[in-house]
C-alpha cells in the first residue's frame, strides 16, 4: 500500500462508522418485531390519540412559527444596528438548552408563579397542564432551528435582487413577499422541515411544562416513555411511525429545494 | 433635468459631487474602482442616504438633506440597471419585464412586456428563466424591464462590463440606442474610459469620491486637467522638473534621464503628457531632421501588433507607449531589445500639474 | 514526520481511556444503583456514607428501571417503590431473591400556600387540577388503589380531574411545587424533602395501600460482594437510618 493509501481509507472508515451508529438503532426498531404486532398495537386507542396530538400540535407550533418567524428573520438577516450580534445568540438559545431547562424556564416565565403567570390567569388562559400548553413548549424548542435557517437564507440572498424590487417601484414588504420569500424559498423550506421534526420528538419540555395526560397532552414521544415499561411492543411501533414521518418530512424537503418553480435559487 | 449633490463620508475619503445631466443626455461618471461612482448612483436611486445632498429630478425634489426630504426608492421614478443586471430568479423573462406594471389584468401585463421584449429583439425569450439566458439576452431583458416602468431618469452600473468582448460590441450600439429614445437624463458609471466615450455625451472623470474633470470625452483626453485624468483617458505620463527657457519653451528634465521641450507653460514638478499615436519611431542615434523638438533614445521593451497598427512598449527609462503603422515596424525590423528614438513635437506635449 | 501527530493523538486517547478506568478499579469499585425516584434523598446521602465502593445512581420510575434490566441493562442494585417489579424480574431469572427494606405512606399532597384544597373531598371540585404517576408507575398503582377504595362517585369525581399521569413521583412534585397542578399524590417522603414546598394530606386509613419497597442485587451484576453489603445496610444499617431520617416507615408487617 503506497503511502498516500491510509487517508483515503481513515475516511472511508469514519463514514462507515457513522452510518453504522446512526441507522442500526432506526433499523432495530423496524426489525425487533413483526409488522402484524406492529400494525395492530398501533391501533389501541392511546396510540392513535397521541399521534393525533403530535401531528396537530407540531403542525399549530410550526404554523406559528413561520407566520412571527419569518419577518422576524428577515429583519435580522436585511439590517445592521447595535446589538444585531447578541439578539442573534440570545434567539439561538434554545437551541443549546437542555429540553428539561427549557421547561423550567417555560414554567418560570409562564407558570402559574411565572413571571407573567398572574397575567396570564387573569386573561383566563391556562397553558400548563393544556393542549395550548404543548403548542407552547413546541413552540418555544423549534423555533429556534427555523429561524437559524431562514435567516441564512435570507442572508444569502443577492442583495441586488431587493434592490432591484425597489428600484422597480415595488415597496419593502412587496419586496419581502414577491422576491424575497419565494427566493430564498428552500432555505425556508428546509427550515420548516428541521422546526417540525423538531416540534414531533419534544419530550422534555413538554413534560415539565404541561404534563402527560392521554389525549390532552400526551403527544407520541411522552407515550412511548410510558408504553416503554408495560407495552414495549406498542413503544416500538409507536417509534416506528415517529420515524416514518421524519423520513416522509426530510423526503419531502428534499424534493421541494430542487424544484423548478421555485426558480432554482438555491445555488 | 437631473440634479445631483451629494456629499458623504464613504470609508476612506469623502464623496463630495454635484452633476447636472439634462433631459435626453448622457453623463459617464468614468473612474477607477473604489472612486465611490456606484455610490453616487446608488444615491440617486435612494438606496443610500448621505450625510448631505440634494436630488431633484426636473420638478420632483427626491432628496433634500436640510429639509429632510428622502424618497424611498420605490417612489423615485428611476430605472436602475445593475452591473450584473438582477434579474429575478425565480420569474420568467416576461414576467420580470412586468414586475413593475401593475393595476392591469395578467393579460394586459403580459402583452405590454411582450412589446418591450419585442423592443429589444429578446421577444422569443419571454417564457425563459433568466438562468440559462446569455450574458447579452439578460442585458436586453434587464433593458426592457427597466424602461417598463416609464422612468424619468436613467441608472446604469457598469452596463458593458458583465458582457464578453464579443457582445460588448452590439451591446453598446444597443445601448446607445435605448439612451437616444428614451429622451430622460442618464447617468452611466464605468471604470473603462472607452466605454465613457462611447456611451457619454459628457464625461466626469472620478476619483476618490471627486469629480475631477468633466467635459466631453474629446476635449478630456485632449486636453487632460490632471496627470490623474491624462493616465486615465490613456495618454502618455512621464515625470520631470521644468524650468522656462529663453526660447520660449518650457524645458523638462525628466526624471531617470532625459530631456523634452513643450510649448505649454510650467515650472517645477511637472507631468508631461503625450498620446502614443502622436510619437513617431526612428533609427537610434539617426540625426534629428524636421521640426520635431522631442527626442529620447529609448530601449524597445516589447512589440504587440493590433491590425493594422503596433504598439510599443518602451523605456526612456520611464516607461510608455507608441503606436506607429505594422508596416513602419516591419521596414525598421523593429524587436524588442533593440535601441530606437522616439521623437514627438513640442506643440503636442502637454504639461500637466503634478 | 507528518504521521506522526495523529499517532500521537491516538495514543494520548488510549492513555486517557485507560487511565479513566484504572481508578475506578483499582482504588475503589463502582456500585451501580438503579432505585425509584422517591429513594433519591434518602440513597444519595447513604451512598455518601457507603464506604465499600462508590455508589452511583439513577434515579427514575421503578417501572422504567425494571424494564431496562428486561432489556438487558445489568446494574449491580435495584430498588424499587414496591415488591411487585423486584418479584416479577426475580421470576424471569433476572435478579437474586429480593428483600423488603422500607415502607412509606401515600399522602394527597399541596403547594404549602395553595389554600385551595384542604381535604380529599376539596379535589372533586371543578376545575381543581390532580397530577398522578402512570398506571405503570408504583406511585401511581398505589393512587389507583386509594381511589378504587373510595366510594365511586368519589374516585370518579376525582378522576375527572387528572390532569397529567407522570412517569415518576419526582413529576408530581414539580408539577406542585410549580403550582402547575393544584394537588397530587406523592409519598410522606417527598413532602418531607421538598424542604416545606408541599403540605402532606392524610389519607383515610382504611383508604391506605400498603407500601413496600423491595430490593435486589442483579445476577450478572459487576459487584456483587459490594451489592450484598450495601443491601444490608439498608435493610439495617447507615441505610435505614437515612431512611428514618428521609420520613420513610418501617417495612410492613407481612
Amino acid at each position: 500500500m503506497s503511502k498516500r493509501g491510509w487517508f483515503p481509507l481513515l475516511l472511508m472508515a469514519s463514514l462507515a462508522t457513522v452510518l453504522c451508529f446512526l441507522t442500526l438503532p432506526i433499523v432495530a426498531i423496524f426489525v425487533d418485531t413483526s409488522p402484524l404486532a406492529l400494525l395492530s398495537s398501533l391501533h389501541e386507542e392511546g396510540a392513535l390519540e397521541a399521534l393525533r396530538l403530535s401531528i396537530v400540535c407540531s403542525a399549530i407550533a410550526v404554523v406559528i412559527i413561520v407566520l412571527v418567524g419569518t419577518p422576524a428573520a428577515y429583519l435580522l438577516a436585511s439590517r445592521r444596528f447595535r446589538g444585531r450580534a447578541t439578539l442573534v445568540t440570545l434567539i439561538e438559545l434554545p437551541l443549546v438548552l437542555p429540553p428539561a431547562v427549557a421547561g423550567i424556564g417555560l414554567l418560570a416565565a409562564l407558570g402559574p408563579n411565572g413571571l407573567l403567570g398572574s397575567r396570564i390567569e387573569d386573561a383566563g388562559i391556562n397553558l400548563v397542564l393544556t393542549t395550548a400548553g404543548v403548542v407552547v413548549a413546541l413552540t418555544f424548542v423549534s423555533a429556534p432551528f427555523f429561524l437559524r435557517q431562514v435567516q441564512s437564507a435570507f442572508e444569502a440572498l443577492d442583495h441586488t435582487w431587493l434592490e432591484a424590487s425597489r428600484t422597480l417601484g415595488a415597496s419593502e414588504s412587496r419586496t419581502f413577499l414577491a422576491v424575497a420569500i419565494p427566493t430564498a424559498g428552500p432555505g425556508l423550506i428546509s427550515g420548516l422541515a428541521l422546526a417540525w421534526g423538531r416540534a414531533l420528538g419534544e419530550f422534555g419540555a413538554t413534560l415539565m411544562f404541561a404534563g402527560s395526560f392521554r389525549g390532552i397532552t400526551q403527544t407520541v414521544p411522552l407515550a412511548i416513555y410510558q408504553d416503554f415499561s408495560t407495552d414495549f411492543t406498542g413503544a416500538l411501533s409507536l417509534s416506528a411511525v415517529l420515524v416514518a414521518v421524519s423520513v416522509a418530512l426530510l423526503l419531502s424537503v428534499k424534493l421541494l429545494s430542487g424544484a423548478e418553480w421555485l426558480g432554482g435559487a438555491a445555488r | 433635468m437631473l440634479h445631483v449633490e451629494v456629499g458623504t463620508r464613504l470609508g476612506a475619503f469623502a464623496l463630495d459631487v454635484a452633476l447636472e445631466v439634462p433631459a435626453g443626455c448622457c453623463l459617464a461618471l468614468a473612474g477607477p474602482s473604489g472612486a465611490g461612482k456606484s455610490s453616487v448612483l446608488r444615491v440617486v436611486a435612494g438606496l443610500l442616504t448621505p450625510e448631505s445632498g440634494r436630488i431633484s429630478c426636473g420638478e420632483e425634489v427626491w432628496l433634500d438633506t436640510d429639509r429632510r426630504v428622502d424618497l424611498a426608492p420605490e417612489r423615485r421614478p428611476c430605472g436602475y440597471v445593475f452591473q450584473d443586471y438582477a434579474l429575478f430568479p425565480h420569474l420568467r423573462a416576461w414576467q420580470n419585464v412586468a414586475y413593475s406594471i401593475r393595476d392591469t389584468s395578467r393579460r394586459a401585463r403580459r402583452r405590454r412586456a411582450l412589446e418591450l421584449l419585442e423592443r429589444f429583439g429578446v421577444a422569443h425569450l419571454a417564457d425563459v428563466r433568466p438562468r440559462t439566458l446569455s450574458g447579452g439576452e439578460r442585458q436586453r431583458v434587464a433593458l426592457a424591464r427597466t424602461v417598463a416602468r416609464r422612468p424619468a431618469a436613467l441608472l446604469l452600473d457598469e452596463p458593458l462590463a458583465a458582457l464578453d468582448a464579443s457582445t460588448r460590441a452590439s451591446a453598446s450600439r444597443e445601448l446607445n440606442r435605448v439612451l437616444n429614445e428614451a429622451g430622460v437624463p442618464a447617468l452611466l458609471v464605468t471604470h473603462n474610459f472607452m466605454e465613457a466615450a462611447l456611451l457619454g455625451d459628457r464625461v466626469g472623470v472620478i476619483d476618490a469620491g471627486r469629480v475631477i474633470q468633466q467635459g466631453t470625452a474629446a476635449e478630456l483626453a485632449a486636453s487632460p486637467g490632471s496627470a490623474f485624468v491624462a493616465d486615465f483617458t490613456g495618454a502618455v505620463v512621464l515625470t520631470g522638473t521644468a524650468r522656462g527657457g529663453e526660447d520660449g519653451l518650457t524645458h523638462v528634465a525628466l526624471d531617470g534621464g532625459g530631456a523634452l521641450a513643450s510649448t505649454e507653460q510650467g515650472e517645477g514638478p511637472v507631468a508631461v503628457s503625450v498620446y502614443p499615436s502622436e510619437i513617431a519611431i526612428e533609427p537610434s542615434g539617426s540625426p534629428r531632421t524636421g521640426s520635431a523638438q522631442n527626442r529620447l533614445e529609448v530601449e524597445i521593451l516589447s512589440v504587440t501588433t493590433i491590425g493594422n497598427r503596433v504598439r510599443l512598449g518602451l523605456a526612456a527609462p520611464q516607461p510608455f507607449t507608441a503606436e506607429i503603422t505594422s508596416a513602419s515596424a516591419r521596414e525598421l525590423a523593429l524587436t524588442p531589445g533593440m535601441r530606437a528614438s522616439a521623437t514627438w513635437k513640442a506643440t503636442s506635449t502637454r504639461l500637466v500639474r503634478q | 514526520m507528518r504521521t506522526r501527530w495523529p499517532v500521537g493523538l491516538v495514543v494520548l486517547i488510549l492513555v486517557a481511556a485507560g487511565c479513566g478506568s484504572e481508578s475506578g478499579g483499582a482504588s475503589e469499585p463502582t456500585l451501580t444503583v438503579s432505585a425509584a425516584t422517591s429513594l433519591k434523598n434518602a440513597f444519595t446521602a447513604y451512598g455518601k456514607e457507603f464506604k465499600q465502593a462508590e455508589a452511583t445512581f439513577s434515579f427514575a420510575g421503578s417501572d422504567e428501571l425494571a424494564a431496562q434490566i428486561q432489556q438487558g441493562v445489568k446494574p449491580d442494585v435495584f430498588a424499587a417503590a414496591n415488591t411487585k417489579l423486584p418479584d416479577q424480574l426475580f421470576a424471569k431469572g433476572l435478579v437474586k431473591k429480593p428483600k423488603v427494606f422500607a415502607g412509606n405512606r401515600l399522602v394527597l399532597a399541596v403547594s404549602a400556600n395553595n389554600a385551595r384544597v384542604a381535604s380529599l373531598r376539596d379535589l372533586e371540585q371543578d376545575g381543581v387540577t390532580v397530577a398522578i404517576g402512570a398506571p405503570s408507575v408504583p406511585v401511581g398503582a398505589y393512587t389507583r388503589t386509594v381511589l378504587g377504595k373510595l366510594p365511586p362517585s368519589q374516585s370518579q369525581a376525582i378522576k375527572a380531574n387528572v390532569r397529567s399521569e407522570e412517569p415518576d413521583v419526582g413529576g408530581i412534585v414539580g408539577k406542585l411545587s410549580t403550582d402547575a397542578a393544584d394537588a397530587g399524590f406523592v409519598y410522606i417522603s417527598d413532602v418531607r424533602g421538598a424542604g416545606g414546598r408541599l403540605r402532606a394530606i392524610e389519607l383515610p386509613k382504611k383508604a391506605q395501600p400498603s407500601v413496600a419497597y423491595g430490593v435486589a442485587v442483579v445476577k450478572g451484576a459487576k459487584q456483587p460482594k459490594q451489592a450484598e453489603a450495601f443491601i444490608d445496610g439498608l435493610v439495617s444499617g447507615p441505610g435505614q437510618q437515612e431512611l428514618k431520617a428521609a420520613g420513610f416507615e418501617p417495612p410492613p408487617a407481612e
